[in-house]
């Protein structure tokens, strides 16, 4: 069965989504410059400009909805349709793994098993080359910012690096 | 005559061997982008911009400098000889080059590529040194509602021009001013929008949050499909361009070049920009306009020619008034604040050294890049082959270790993170993230402007329209933003809209 790519009234229009996530946004815009005092036109506080700018926010977001609304727009599906959408969710699952594990582990422990997920993820280059180049490529780069630029990279709980 | 000496005084700065040696860094790596898809300039200058604090300004921003205009010349090599472009300026050069190429012309559509290039680097050089200085000291009498009236411009220009709907460009847009104006209120000294976190106090950086829309973003962008290359195999031989091929060429080259420089100068427009015109130009022009998508080589000359004289363009706005035109002199921007340096009408007068050094460099840049793209140009052919599942997890190393080596900081490792995976997200739903990164670097220039003026002009609104060039420069915008509701002007701006970010 073929599903419609584009479509107005539905919420897997992204054109909806878009918006509404701009409308948010900009409605937290305003909030944050109320709270922080618009001050006068002769005399403009800190929250002036993050205040219209939000309403400009707002005013845009409600474009994007409208034309949504009216011309419709692509599916969300439709966004990931015909490309490898586990390729980048896999990196960025990565990704979020390495920002938790950065601090406690170090960097020498967190960016190996990155890089070498990285390297078999991504289009799998062979394990005879992938493990050399996880090892040697973050170690390299540790040893050359450590030992020669004088930069401290986190060592984490156990001290490594 | 003083230009003399100050030209000599810049080559004396620029000829320095570590500063030599940062613009043939520069340049090599400007290229490398260039030649290889799916890594722009942005992206490379982005990596290094780290790196510009372990020298003086000079050699970093001689260094970022000549990534860009590298990145000009080597995204022709991909157009020519793959069909992709290495960069966004380089697309047009992809539709008559590649068909040069394949009919064994290879050789003089590279030969014409770089010569055009030379010529009109060379060009925008000469006219940016005798321009800036004029520019730079009318400059001086801008007052604050001038400054926030030609920054606007700017964001609506490049939102005028961005891929994708105008609402989405602005909304944008407006983002970048807000996440510019997280830290600490530079008049009243209070923290706005910064959760409690002391990491917030001073700001986000610009190193993360390019990093992460352009760098991580791209490279997870890019592993939704695998490369395919259909490089020419071809021996590419006859670089130089016959007699016939100058003839055909010197038209386009001149009029590109003249073409690319003002469009380059325009805020908001950029050597994407200038490329396209210049090959809808040389098109119209042409007595035989069928030829062109079948081979042209004035469709190679011109647009080369175009995008290189706008990337020299493109400084005069930055140096003389300090606002960047585009993303990539923002993040120039970024360079010269990190060394505490602020472009701009006294920069000239301040900092000679530095103003004519830079420009002496990129005469030196142009000399290196002929000889890099023209006897070498076997060595980016074979870089083309190079594997993209080793290269995109290389990348992701260096963004990380980058960004940290920035700031010392892991919290800017997170926030790199973070705007990566949002970049990405916002791009699959059609949202461009260069006026994002624009109005980060100009939101609070222009909060601070238009504060300053409203304080000098006691809350009066007319200041904005009485002072002519703000005037003019918010009639502009004014007409850029109603433009896209014609029906007529949406379709010319359609056409013309591109990713910058490419």
């Amino acid at each position: 069965m073929n599903h419609p790519t584009n479509v107005k009234l539905s919420l897997s229009n992204s054109e909806l989504w878009g918006g509404l996530i701009g409308l948010a946004l900009g409605g937290f815009v305003i909030w944050s410059g109320m709270k922080l005092k618009l001050g006068t036109i002769n005399d403009p506080g800190s929250g002036y400009v993050l205040f219209y700018t939000g309403i400009l926010m707002c005013v845009f977001a409600g474009a994007i909805i409208l034309s949504a609304l009216t011309e419709g727009g692509p599916t969300l599906a439709s966004r990931w349709e015909n490309v490898r959408w586990s390729k980048p969710l896999l990196l960025i699952a990565c990704l979020m793994a390495f920002s938790v594990a950065l601090e406690p582990l170090g960097f020498l422990l967190s960016s190996i098993p990155l890089m070498l997920l990285l390297l078999r993820l991504i289009d799998p280059v062979r394990w005879t080359l992938a493990i050399p180049i996880a090892v040697l490529v973050p170690a390299g780069m540790w040893w050359v910012l450590k030992r020669l630029l004088l930069i401290q990279l986190p060592s984490g709980l156990f001290g490594i690096g | 005559m003083d230009t003399l000496v100050n030209v000599a005084h810049g080559f004396g700065v620029a000829l320095l061997p570590v500063n030599l040696l940062y613009c043939f860094i520069g340049v090599f790596i400007g290229t490398l982008v260039g030649v290889l898809p799916g890594i722009g300039p942005i992206s490379a200058m982005s990596l290094l911009l780290p790196v510009t604090l372990s020298g003086t300004p000079e050699s970093g921003i001689i260094m970022m400098a000549g990534i860009y205009y590298g990145s000009m010349y080597g995204g022709s090599t991909t157009s020519i000889l793959v069909n992709i472009p290495g960069e966004a300026a380089s697309v047009v050069t992809c539709i008559d080059g590649h068909q040069m190429a394949k009919q064994g012309r290879a050789g003089p559509a590279l030969g014409i590529s770089a010569f055009g290039s030379f010529i009109a680097g060379t060009f925008a050089l000469i006219a940016l040194m005798l321009v800036a200085p004029k520019l730079a000291s009318v400059a001086i009498a801008f007052g604050p509602a001038e400054y926030f009236s030609l920054m606007v411009l700017g964001l609506v220009v490049l939102t005028f021009l961005t891929q994708g709907s105008m609402p989405k460009a602005l909304l944008m847009a407006c983002i970048g001013v807000v996440l510019g104006l997280i830290g600490l209120d530079s008049i009243t000294a209070q923290p706005r929008m910064t959760f409690g976190r002391m990491e917030l106090i001073d700001g986000i950086g610009l190193v993360p949050v390019v990093m992460g829309l352009f760098g991580v973003a791209e490279v997870l962008l890019n592993t939704e499909q695998t490369i395919k290359r259909d490089i020419i195999n071809t021996r590419i031989t006859h670089l130089l361009p016959t007699r016939e091929d100058w003839k055909a060429s010197a038209g386009p080259v001149g009029r590109g070049t003249i073409l690319g420089f003002f469009l380059g100068i325009l805020p908001g427009g950029g050597a994407v920009v200038a490329s396209f015109a210049s090959y809808a130009l040389e098109k119209r022009l042409s007595k035989t306009p069928e030829r062109f998508g079948h081979g042209a080589i004035e469709g190679v000359a011109g647009p080369e020619s175009a995008n290189n004289a706008a990337a020299g363009g493109a400084f005069i706005p930055l140096m003389t008034l300090g606002i960047p035109p585009n993303v990539v002199m923002a993040l120039l921007l970024g360079a010269f604040v990190i060394h505490g340096l602020q472009p701009g009408p006294l920069l000239i007068t301040q900092n000679p050294g530095l103003f004519w050094g830079i420009v002496a460099s990129m005469y030196i840049g142009n000399v290196m890049l002929l000889v890099l793209n023209l006897p070498m140009i076997g060595m980016w052919v074979q870089l083309l082959k190079l594997p993209y599942n080793i290269l995109f997890p290389l990348i992701i190393l260096f963004t990380i270790l980058g960004v940290y080596c920035s700031s010392n900081n892991v919290f800017d490792v997170y926030v790199m993170i973070a705007f990566g995976i949002v970049g990405y997200f916002m791009r699959k739903l059609g949202y461009e993230p260069a006026p994002l990164v624009l109005a980060f670097v100009l939101g609070p220039m222009m909060e601070n402007n238009l504060r300053k003026s409203l304080i000098l002009s006691q809350g009066d609104l007319w200041t904005f329209v009485q002072r002519p060039i703000s005037a003019v420069c918010l009639v502009f915008a004014l007409v850029l933003l109603i433009a896209p509701l014609l029906p007529s002007l949406r379709k010319k701006r359609e056409l013309v809209a591109l990713d910058e970010g490419a």
